[in-house]
């Protein structure tokens, strides 16, 4: 499962929670791939993935949060996903 | 301190645009003359500079008032600015994706409409935009 965060750099207390999404994702999902997206490198990418505001989540090519959810909410999304996939 | 009519003309603005404004908390007046006239100051001068500016790189008013709260809270930093102009670049390429989307559209319409001298009845573009509206689900 592919999950791209879109963020902008240099806010540390995003840094802090995207460390903790990542656990979060990675105790949730067996085959993930997680990619922190930096839109100012990547804005064409993000517009062809719908992103308008930041942080943005999309799992599986899917823009599913826009903006920065729980870690329960993160682990939830994945795991519902999961099942649908199996 | 400065008349309205004195803002306006020193900041390129309308006295009805100024109103508009002070109705949507954008600028206040600094005081009132004995005779009861708004007077405003530099930093009104200074706000509709800003206002200016931020409309010229397509910020919303409400978007604009965001940004002056910013400016004005000591742990606001440029971060959260530069978050912003991130977002407003987001939305402005959205906006230029649907818009080039409506123009390959009416590409396509222009290119099946061929004769130009056919009765506006028989009129290829207005048929396919009568289609569009008859499969187009009315709410």
């Amino acid at each position: 499962m592919k999950v791209e965060i879109f963020h902008t750099p240099g806010c540390p207390a995003c840094v802090a929670a995207h460390a903790e999404l990542r656990t979060a994702a990675q105790e949730a999902v067996q085959d993930l791939e997680w990619r922190e997206v930096n839109v100012v490198d990547n804005l064409d990418h993000a517009v062809d993935l719908g992103v308008l505001t930041l942080p943005s989540i999309v799992i599986d090519g899917e823009l599913v949060f826009t903006s920065m959810p729980t870690v329960t909410q993160l682990r939830e999304a994945l795991i519902a996903r999961n099942k649908g996939r199996a | 301190m400065f008349t309205i009519g004195k803002l306006a003309s020193l900041t390129s603005v309308s006295n009805d645009t100024l109103r508009y404004y002070e109705q949507e908390g954008l600028v206040r007046p600094a005081g009132k003359s004995p005779a009861g006239y708004r007077l405003y100051d530099k930093d009104s001068a200074r706000r509709i500079h800003f206002i200016k500016h931020a409309q010229q790189c397509g910020f919303t008013l409400a978007e604009i008032r965001e940004l002056l709260v910013l400016r004005g809270r000591d742990k606001a930093c440029c971060g959260d600015v530069r978050t912003r102009a991130i977002e407003k670049k987001l939305q402005i390429g959205n906006k230029i994706r649907a818009m080039k989307a409506m123009s390959k559209a009416l590409d396509q319409l222009i290119a099946d409409c061929a004769n130009e001298t056919q009765p506006v009845k028989e009129c290829t573009i207005m048929a396919a935009l009568e289609r569009a509206s008859v499969s187009t689900p009315v709410r």
